[in-house]
């Protein structure tokens, strides 16, 4: 049955694991941020380690970065500031361990919703979605530090480059990477918003195209008559070796489940076919993680239920099972 | 977690389910399990994260408190669940025997598998499923059915309990009890002119599974045992004749035997009063012992007599029978004075004579009608046809409330349906079982065969074989123990297992050093370069940020990280000190060493080794060695100058410190040449000074022209000496 792992102190708004999920980093309301690890490495529970101030305001996301530049974390503020953070010996006499301020990103005319890492080749991207309905992605400009970020591109959610909305304003923001990791592989990611301008708001996937150094909309994951609704969360599947890519999109819908073609057509537009539309939390979707294998697809929502979804024998989408948090 | 056990094992392994009847989107309502947080309601929201394999960890928190609350309450719990594999009537740490266990039979199946194929592509032979083939597939059933449990039962003690009828054995489990009915099935070939006779032995051992929610011929014995102690004259009780008859019925002939021998005409005060009476026991005693059952052999103990081949067999049976009927029409009855011994033996005689009513009298379920029917009606009864259309006969006289999952499985495996067969195998006993059954179905049946290894677009293009080895592999990955054992099975997957292991492997925490290298090992196994430099990578990071700057150097040289090993020498050069009677000298010259001995693996890195050498000889000069020392420190100054991977903006400093050398008083220590390869690269520095990413060297103000001043000098003389 189920097991408690950490106990959380009061104020405690939001909680990420690491790569490996031996580390937690629980974001406060009042701006700090725990960092729980086990004493042994056996023991699976859990104990905070080191807490620092990050923002005078609350914490409202926390994402560890790829582990290969680090034990570090991206904060997203209630105000909207982004910050980085990194553990570090900064003496090499005392072998003292302590969290870092790399940066922060804070602008006064938006603010940041979402923040995702991608490591691409050798590069480390990242990908910000703001209020304003901007997309930004970073690139790290030098390995062992984690303070000289610059930025390699700047657009707004919308298939047509030309059309541009200046009074956009988002409310949540959801950004998820293709996971893999491959060589030969052009990065991609699928961003979707929650906001008062309809075209902003489906999500589409976005690849870089290293011949014109630039991102370009590849596909969009939105039927006809859907586009314009604002979107909660995506996630993109792990593949490890379907023919076609798997990415879950909640809306005010359902959870739709999307398969997005591997070879782009003559346009370079990828083929997208919406194989299910899940309804179970009933109103707004928290959150969506998908399993290792990209086999079952784990939601949160407003009803306070965690769900899982599975594709039978046939195909066909299914809830699984469902948690309900008791006392 | 049992219920979500096999449900929620992952993928579509239970869906199945879904095959077996059209399949209802709005028919499946999925289960809710309550998950226990121990927080005071309400909870203002949930976090979720996939851990290794099938664990989810939610993080559950609180609302902020009101202002009068009690400070004390915590604000929030993250808890863990486990989804599928385990659970049930198997601990945990069995379960990981088992695991453990099954990984060696099931390699040495896939390579002897491998092998075959091979040889029946070069031989052109279609199938590779031969004789040899069957006896593999056996070997590999036995060992797995050794792992699940000890069917022996203790040594009888020397002295035998009359009145204990029912041995105590080890605590059968259904995973055992369904493992062999598999191998009964879909294994053990050559047996199958036994199997009516396999499926009583069968039962005998697992009746008492059954026990736990249905009466059963077992649970009646039992609870007769407990009484017998206590019964004076037990042939006044209709519950003795009942238990017997029951017993009789499902072929448990040892048992009968002796519990007739409890009769009261046995014994030697009686014996002259009741001699007819314990005749008829007797005799009764001596034909159910006589029993013609056509199987190869019989353990000792056990009671009847075997018949290998069905002509011998179908002759003796004729001939038992007759002699039922002759005792059945004997004048010896009338001289019964005992009622409850006349009737109970004569019911007796009737179940043996097959008497249909008799049969459904005594037995409780339909899969103990359904073995009386087979012992005692159609002793003859021969392939898997009329075996089923038996089993819906049974079923429906004595239907069970609340299906157990072995019968499921049985009524699948008669049924010959191999998706009704993995569903219940998979609802009942989980991924392990799913993962490892498949080797028997697909030897055993040709209809399972062609289902399992059969690509499906609907499941991303993988068999059905290897989505359930991907499933299996997934709970393994569950557990910090079973881990390591997850990549023999997802090596046996064609398609998607390499996948999995990659991001199997690139979960697993790098700070502990023994997992590192076991990483390391198992990506060196499969030829998985990429992965392990990338792990390599990551643990170098993760040691040079947490102080540990040699492993740090270390993991990123066999990582062969060349960017990473070129900015941190870099650092290394930044961090040195601008001259040469530094303190911090000390510190980084041990680190260099170590980048030294690998240095062709990064520019970077030789250039700095090659550094290290020019201040060490530099250091010598300054402390008032000879010129020899000095001629050193100029070879090493050209030879980093010559460096094409020495950084430009390190030039000048390097110039700048070696000043003293240009400037020797004894002789010019640089020749012509030497010279003017120093005064070219002076050159090519003013000219890159004009680029705009030129980075100024921090020299003091009249550095660089007492540098050309001392160039000049020198070439002056050298031109003198020559």
């Amino acid at each position: 049955m189920e097991k408690p792992v950490a106990t959380l102190e009061r104020g405690t708004t939001c909680s990420s694991w690491n790569y490996c999920g031996e580390r937690l980093a629980a974001g406060s309301d009042d701006g700090s941020v725990s960092v729980f690890d086990s004493r042994e490495p056996s023991s699976s529970s859990l104990t905070s380690s080191s807490k620092f101030k990050v923002h005078e305001t609350g914490i409202v996301k926390i994402v560890w970065i790829p582990p290969e530049y680090g034990d570090a974390i991206a904060c997203i503020c209630a105000d909207g500031a982004l910050s980085i953070w990194e553990e570090v010996v900064e003496d090499v006499g005392t072998q003292l361990l302590q969290w870092k301020k790399c940066k922060c990103f804070k602008s006064s005319s938006s603010k940041a919703l979402d923040v995702q890492f991608g490591v691409m080749g050798r590069s480390l991207k990242m990908v910000t979605a703001c209020s304003d309905g901007h997309v930004k992605v970073y690139e790290l400009m030098d390995p062992l530090e984690l303070k000289n970020w610059q930025l390699q591109a700047e657009f707004q959610n919308v298939i047509d480059s030309v059309s541009s909305f200046r009074k956009a304003s988002c409310l949540s923001a959801c950004v998820s990477w293709n996971p893999q990791k491959g060589e030969n592989q052009e990065s991609s990611f699928v961003v979707g918003f929650n906001s008062n301008t309809p075209q902003l708001n489906s999500s589409k996937v976005w690849e870089f195209d290293p011949a014109h150094q630039r991102w370009l909309p590849v596909a969009e994951l939105a039927s006809a008559d859907d586009k314009g609704d604002q979107v909660y969360s995506v996630t993109w599947a792990p593949n490890i070796g379907r023919p076609f890519e798997l990415i879950a999109v909640a809306s005010q819908k359902g959870i739709a489940i999307w398969h997005l073609g591997i070879t782009p057509d003559l346009d370079g537009r990828l083929s997208v076919e919406k194989v299910a539309l899940l309804s179970g939390h009933g109103g707004e979707v928290w959150q969506m993680e998908w399993d290792m294998s990209g086999m079952t697809l784990a939601t949160t929502g407003s009803d306070g239920m965690v769900r899982l979804w599975q594709s039978n024998l046939n195909g066909v989408w299914h809830e699984q099972a469902a948690f309900e948090p008791t006392p | 977690m049992p219920g979500v056990a096999s449900d929620s094992g992952g993928g579509a392994s239970d869906s199945g389910g879904g095959a077996l009847v059209p399949f209802n989107p709005e028919a499946q309502v999925a289960v809710v399990y309550p998950l226990h947080h121990g927080l005071k309601p309400p909870v203002s929201r949930l976090s979720i994260s996939w851990s290794r394999g099938n664990t989810l960890r939610v993080s559950v928190f609180c609302p902020e408190p009101s202002v009068d609350d009690s400070g004390d309450e915590p604000g929030g719990k993250v808890v863990e669940v486990r989804l599928g594999g385990g659970g049930g009537e198997i601990s945990d740490a069995h379960w990981r025997r088992i695991a453990y266990g099954s990984v060696i039979p099931f390699a040495l199946l896939q390579s002897k598998k491998n092998a075959a194929l091979t040889l029946s592509k070069m031989s052109m032979n279609s199938s590779p499923y031969n004789v040899d083939w069957l006896e593999y597939v056996i070997e590999y059933s036995k060992d797995i059915n050794l792992l699940l449990g000890n069917p022996k039962l203790p040594p009888s003690p020397a002295i035998d309990d009359p009145k204990s009828v029912l041995k105590k054995g080890e605590e059968p489990t259904s995973l055992k009890a369904a493992w062999e009915l598999l191998e009964i099935f879909y294994a053990d070939k050559l047996s199958q002119v036994w199997l009516p006779e396999r499926l009583v032995d069968w039962l005998a051992d697992y009746d008492c599974l059954l026990s736990v929610s249905h009466s059963t011929v077992h649970s009646k014995l039992l609870s007769f045992q407990g009484e017998l102690v206590r019964l004076q004259i037990v042939e006044d009780y209709p519950k003795y004749w009942e238990v017997m008859s029951s017993a009789l019925a499902v072929g448990w002939l040892e048992i009968v035997v002796k519990m007739l021998r409890l009769h009261g005409s046995y014994q030697l005060d009686q014996l002259s009063n009741r001699e007819t009476e314990n005749g008829l026991v007797e005799a009764v005693a001596v034909l159910i012992s006589k029993m013609p059952r056509m199987r190869p052999e019989l353990e000792s103990g056990k009671l009847g007599e075997c018949f290998k081949t069905k002509p011998d067999f179908m002759k003796a049976w004729e001939k038992w029978r007759a002699q039922l009927n002759k005792l059945e029409l004997s004048a010896f009855w009338f001289q019964c004075s005992h009622q409850q011994t006349r009737e109970g033996l004569r019911n007796m005689l009737q179940i043996m004579l097959g008497n249909a009513n008799s049969l459904s009298t005594a037995t409780f379920n339909w899969i103990e009608l359904y073995i009386s029917h087979l012992l005692y009606i159609r002793p003859f009864t021969m392939g898997l046809e009329s075996l089923y259309s038996l089993a819906q006969k049974c079923i429906q006289l004595k239907p069970m409330a609340g299906a157990h999952s072995l019968m499921g499985l049985i009524i699948g495996i008669l049924g010959e349906n191999s998706e009704v067969v993995l569903a219940e195998c998979s609802r009942g006993f989980g991924p392990w079982m799913v993962a490892h059954a498949i080797e028997l179905l697909t030897a055993g049946s040709d209809h399972a065969e062609v289902l399992l290894h059969q690509e499906c677009l609907n499941l991303g293009g993988i068999s059905l074989e290897e989505l359930h080895r991907l499933v299996y592999a997934q709970v393994l990955s569950s557990h910090a123990l079973t881990w390591q054992i997850a990549p023999i099975y997802l090596t046996s997957c064609m398609k998607q297992g390499m996948g999995l292991l990659e991001i199997l492997l690139s979960k697993q925490p790098v700070q502990h050093n023994h997992l590192l290298l076991k990483n390391i090992e198992i990506c060196r196994l499969y030829d998985l370069d990429s992965i392990s430099s990338s792990i390599m990578k990551i643990s170098g990071v993760y040691h040079w940020k947490h102080g540990r700057k040699d492993s740090g150097v270390f993991w990123l040289q066999q990582a062969r990280d060349e960017v990473q090993l070129n900015r941190i020498a870099q650092q290394l050069f930044d961090s040195v000190g601008k001259t040469i009677s530094d303190e911090s000298f000390k510190q980084w010259e041990g680190l260099i060493q170590l980048l030294g001995s690998e240095s062709k693996t990064a520019g970077g890195l030789e250039f700095l080794h090659k550094y290290r050498d020019f201040k060490k000889s530099l250091q010598q000069v300054c402390d008032g060695k000879t010129t020899d020392a000095a001629r050193q420190a100029v070879e090493s100054l050209i030879s980093l100058m010559k460096n094409p991977s020495t950084p430009q903006r390190f030039w000048l400093p390097l110039l700048h410190d070696s000043l003293k050398l240009l400037n020797w008083q004894e002789r010019p220590l640089l020749n012509v040449s030497q010279t003017n390869l120093l005064l070219n690269k002076l050159q090519e520095l003013s000219l890159a000074r004009l680029r705009p990413d030129f980075i100024e060297a921090d020299l003091p103000p009249e550095g660089l022209s007492s540098i050309r001043l001392a160039l000049a000098t020198n070439l002056g003389r050298a031109f003198l000496e020559e």
